[in-house]
């Protein structure tokens, strides 16, 4: 029993950042309609940015986690005005593999500048240690971890919810077209979304720097996480987050249950076999709208 | 526009045997002749390290075109190509390996086996619309290299496994590059004859149907569940050629050639070339494995530039750049290096008139 | 209409137009054409009692059609009565909650809409569905798929008699392309046709599929009354020289009246008249819901 709630409590820790990274996608892709695969990528570069100026630099931490934010944002507007813009109207194909592209050139930028080591943030970011709650031993980092997703991502789906711009992203998700004649400016909520995005994406990255340490193979988790997009429904904020969460909980179930039957590291393929099977119960996702065609 | 300008002036069919032709004009079937009788007597001509560079482009000429057939022609995204390529080599490793078949008895069964792989991956996705099938390949990817990494007692997990080139056959030695060369080569030609066929008949428009307008194909008498899995079951098949083609050259084969970022240059320099021709294809290949040559060609000026930051530096490089272009070429001519050639065609044919 | 083309057409031996002479031939071997006393009286398609619904709104509640051998029907009714879901539903595209349909005494409720098409039940689109990569030919050679009778091996090694079948289907497409006199702009890309062309390369489609019957969803809409006449007459032709039955969807009276033999009324998804034109034009509540009474 205290094992079943440790692994339950392991899982909603990693399942948090998958929520946070799965909501990173459905934000770009209810504006724009094309999944971004560059987030996974920004986990990386955000993760060492924070490195770069927290340890290398010695910077404090609110100031370190301004600035990954910052070059988050800059990096949003960079990749939204240079690659995305000019791809509007072309077919579904071309942004896939811009994002892809982008996606590898990170990667490649992380392993130019930083030499692909695997290092840690140590006390500075998070505290180390756990918490000893009666039979529960809960690591502080994922604690935080976790109570900071669910920060962020309430915070943001309220912005959705409540504000003027909020209901003008969701409008643009709907039909650009409409969105204009509607005198939205559709350009910045484009920008906007990329924004937010690269900014939940690099606060992800901060997380899993501490957990996982701050090396080029983070973005694994975030192809992770596009199967929780998919099974929480590719439009839905609410449908990401209780995925994300389940991915992560499935995840560690999995390793504690079935890590002696498989030889080798099951970690990555769980979550895919779990893609799999939701694309033949339920392709649309928990929460995913389904589109009716017209003839 | 009534004018027909990819054909020279006062080329008209007479029948339809002629219009459904691919090379129309006696000038462009001699132009091929010559193409193939060159690049056969190539293989006499120059030495081990060119024969070796252009096997890796014939095979993963091969290889393109699978992934056109199932991109460029049917609209269906692939993100697993390589780990399919992967799969045709080690079948051919473990057939060869383990039940002692030799070269020619493993190279169709080293297409066959990623084409089933490949068509069961596809069953979840292809009754969805979008982007569907990309996710199923990208899933398929990690099913398939974690298969290879811990089936230790079929695989030999990440040790790898060795293949064996063609026995003597009629007093040709295979060991010998160039004659290698020129059975890879024939392979090749027939394959991208194949694909050809493929598109001027009556699957290959039903691809192109698909892609275009998959609802009205439905209501047209297409079955687009069946298309779509024969266009993914096509591709990985001929994926599954190149990687037996190049994995016979190097006599050996590691799943650690067939990574996810393999897979995205695939895809990438795909569109590079163009979507939508096998030339386009070709090209896409070609480019790809150049780079690939030119990077490790720099490397000894890498390692003079970086001295011990060289071991990342390469793969550094290859990723930053390859990704540049592939980003560059889609922002700005986004229908590919196919496009910009039917435009130069297009251009010296119509001179001096615009259009 | 000012001119009553059928009386123009009557005599078939001066036709004025190429006739659709390889695909008739091909259509008396594939499918049984009716015999000259089925004309009119027996039932080819039934449809029973369909209901459809999405989500909260009903498209079609309870309607019932019965389309006999040889004639012309017309639907007609106001935007949002749910014509083209009928249409949808006949062709498999759309599953009915309730309801059944027959083809030729054979329930073909909830088949695919691939084999639908392939039994001889083919339509067009109200907007124009057309495969936007391929120019006209390959359009309507690709509407032949269903009646191509090689495998893909056989076309990917290209035997012989693949390229003897490719040749033979290129005939019947050019033969479907003479008779609706778009020879000039055969190897055009439909996507830069203009629209009046795109709607008849739609109907060399949907010719294609060797029809056994043709469903016409509003060919002549958006149209002048050039282009209309010539859609008409190419129905009308269509209509006689195949000798198929036309299910067409409309909304320009005057072509209604003129060449329909029955007109069915929908209005908000229910079936509110049905009879021959001169019944409808009088109908009270067709007229109160749709055609408009000249006053009083």
């Amino acid at each position: 029993m205290e094992q079943l709630l440790r692994s339950v409590m392991l899982g909603l820790a990693s399942g948090g950042i998958y929520a946070l990274v799965a909501v990173s996608y459905v934000i770009i892709y209810k504006a724009t309609r094309i999944f971004a695969f560059s987030q996974a990528g920004m986990l990386v570069i955000g993760s060492y940015i924070m490195w770069q100026s927290l340890i290398v630099w010695s910077l404090p931490v609110w100031l370190s986690i301004v600035i990954s934010l910052a070059v988050g944002a800059a990096i949003a507007l960079i990749i939204e005005r240079a690659c995305m813009r000019p791809l509007i109207g072309q077919p579904i194909l071309a942004p896939i593999v811009v994002t892809l592209g982008v996606m590898l050139f990170f990667r490649g930028i992380a392993l130019l500048f930083w030499h692909g080591e695997v290092r840690g943030y140590g006390e500075s970011f998070l505290p180390l240690g756990s918490w000893n709650i009666g039979f529960l031993n809960l690591p502080k980092i994922q604690v935080y971890g976790f109570i900071i997703c669910m920060i962020v991502i309430a915070v943001l789906i309220s912005f959705y919810k409540y504000t003027r711009t909020g209901l003008g992203m969701r409008v643009v998700h709907e039909d650009h077209l409409v969105a204009q004649n509607l005198g939205i400016n559709v350009k910045r909520i484009f920008k906007y979304s990329w924004v937010f995005s690269c900014s939940v994406a690099v606060i992800g990255g901060m997380l899993l720097g501490n957990i996982q340490g701050v090396g080029v193979d983070l973005d694994y988790n975030g192809l992770v996480a596009i199967a929780a997009v998919l099974f929480g429904g590719l439009e839905s904020f609410g449908g990401a987050v209780i995925a994300g969460l389940l991915i992560g909980i499935v995840q560690i179930f999995a390793i504690q249950y079935l890590g002696a039957l498989l030889p080798g590291e099951i970690t990555l393929l769980v979550p895919f076999v779990f893609l799999l099977l939701i694309l033949l119960i339920k392709p649309y996702g928990l929460f995913g709208l389904v589109r009716i065609e017209r003839l | 526009m009534a004018i027909n300008v990819d054909r020279p002036c006062g080329t008209f069919d007479r029948n339809y045997y002629q219009a459904m032709e691919i090379f129309r004009t006696p000038l462009r079937k001699f132009l091929m002749i010559a193409f193939i009788v060159a690049m056969y007597a190539l293989a006499f001509v120059v030495d081990d390290y060119i024969i070796s560079i252009l096997i890796v482009f014939c095979a993963f000429s091969v290889g393109m075109t699978g992934l056109q057939i199932i991109t460029g022609y049917a609209g269906q995204i692939s993100l697993g190509h390589a780990a399919f390529m992967g799969v045709g080599m080690y079948t051919m490793a473990i057939l060869q390996e383990h039940l002692g078949f030799n070269f020619w008895m493993a190279l169709p069964l080293a297409g066959i086996s990623p084409m089933v792989i490949g068509m069961i991956f596809g069953i979840p996705a292809v009754r969805i619309k979008g982007l569907y099938l990309a996710f199923a390949s990208l899933a398929a990817h990690f099913v398939i290299v974690y298969t290879i990494n811990n089936w230790r007692s079929v695989t030999n997990g990440t040790d790898g496994m060795y293949l064996h080139r063609p026995e003597i056959l009629l007093g040709i030695d295979f060991m010998i590059d160039k004659y290698y060369y020129i059975l890879v080569f024939t392979v090749t030609i027939l394959m991208i004859y194949f694909a050809k066929n493929l598109t001027r008949t009556k699957l290959g428009r039903s691809f192109v149907a698909v892609r275009d307008n998959d609802i009205a194909a439905e209501v047209m008498g297409i079955n687009i569940a069946a298309t779509k899995i024969l266009a993914f079951g096509i591709g990985c098949f001929y994926a599954g050629i190149a990687g037996a083609l190049g994995g016979g050259y190097y006599e050996y084969v590691n799943v650690e050639w067939f990574t996810l970022t393999d897979s995205i240059w695939y895809l990438g320099f795909l569109v590079v070339g163009g979507l939508g021709s096998i030339f386009g294809a070709i090209a896409g290949a070609v480019v790809w494995k150049t780079l690939d040559e030119l990077s490790t060609l720099m490397t000894p000026l890498t390692e003079a530039l970086l001295g011990g930051m060289a071991f990342y530096a390469s793969a550094a490089f290859s990723l930053v750049i390859y990704s540049l272009i592939v980003i560059a070429v889609l922002v700005l001519e986004p229908r590919g290096i196919n496009h910009r050639w039917q435009i130069i065609k297009r251009a010296y044919r119509l001179h001096p008139f615009p259009y | 209409m000012a001119v009553d083309i059928r009386n123009v057409a009557k005599k078939r031996d001066q036709r004025y137009s190429y006739g659709l002479t390889l695909l008739r031939d091909c259509i008396e071997k594939d499918r049984e054409l009716p015999r000259e006393e089925d004309i009119f009286h027996k039932t080819i398609l039934k449809v029973e009692d369909i209901r459809i619904s999405f989500g909260g709104l009903t498209a079609l509640i309870d309607v019932s059609i019965e389309l006999k051998e040889g004639e012309l029907l017309a639907i007609i009714g106001p935007n949002g009565a749910g014509k083209t879901t009928l249409l949808n539903v006949i062709s498999g595209f759309y599953r009915a909650q309730q309801g059944d349909i027959y083809y030729q005494d054979q329930k073909i409720t909830h088949y695919s809409s691939h084999k639908i098409a392939a039994m001889g039940i083919c339509r067009t689109f109200q907007n124009i569905a057309l495969y936007t990569g391929l120019s006209v030919i390959d359009n309507i050679i690709a509407g032949r798929h269903p009646h191509i009778k090689y495998n893909f091996l056989n076309g990917m090694l290209y035997f012989p008699w693949a390229r003897r079948e490719e040749a033979r289907q290129r005939a019947i497409a050019e033969d479907i392309v003479d008779f609706l006199e778009m020879e000039q702009v055969r190897n055009t890309t439909v996507g830069m046709l203009p629209y009046g062309l795109r709607k008849r390369a739609e109907l060399g489609r949907a010719l294609a599929l060797e029809p056994r019957i043709l469903l016409l969803d509003e060919p002549m809409a958006g149209m002048n009354l050039d282009e209309k006449e010539d859609i008409a007459r190419f129905i009308i032709d269509i209509h006689e020289f195949l000798r198929i039955p036309i299910v067409m969807i409309e909304h320009d009276m005057g072509v209604v009246m003129d060449i329909a033999d029955r007109i069915v009324v929908l209005d908000f998804g229910v079936k509110i008249g049905d009879g021959t034109p001169e019944e409808i034009s009088k109908n009270p509540k067709v007229v109160s819901a749709y055609l408009g009474s000249t006053g009083e």
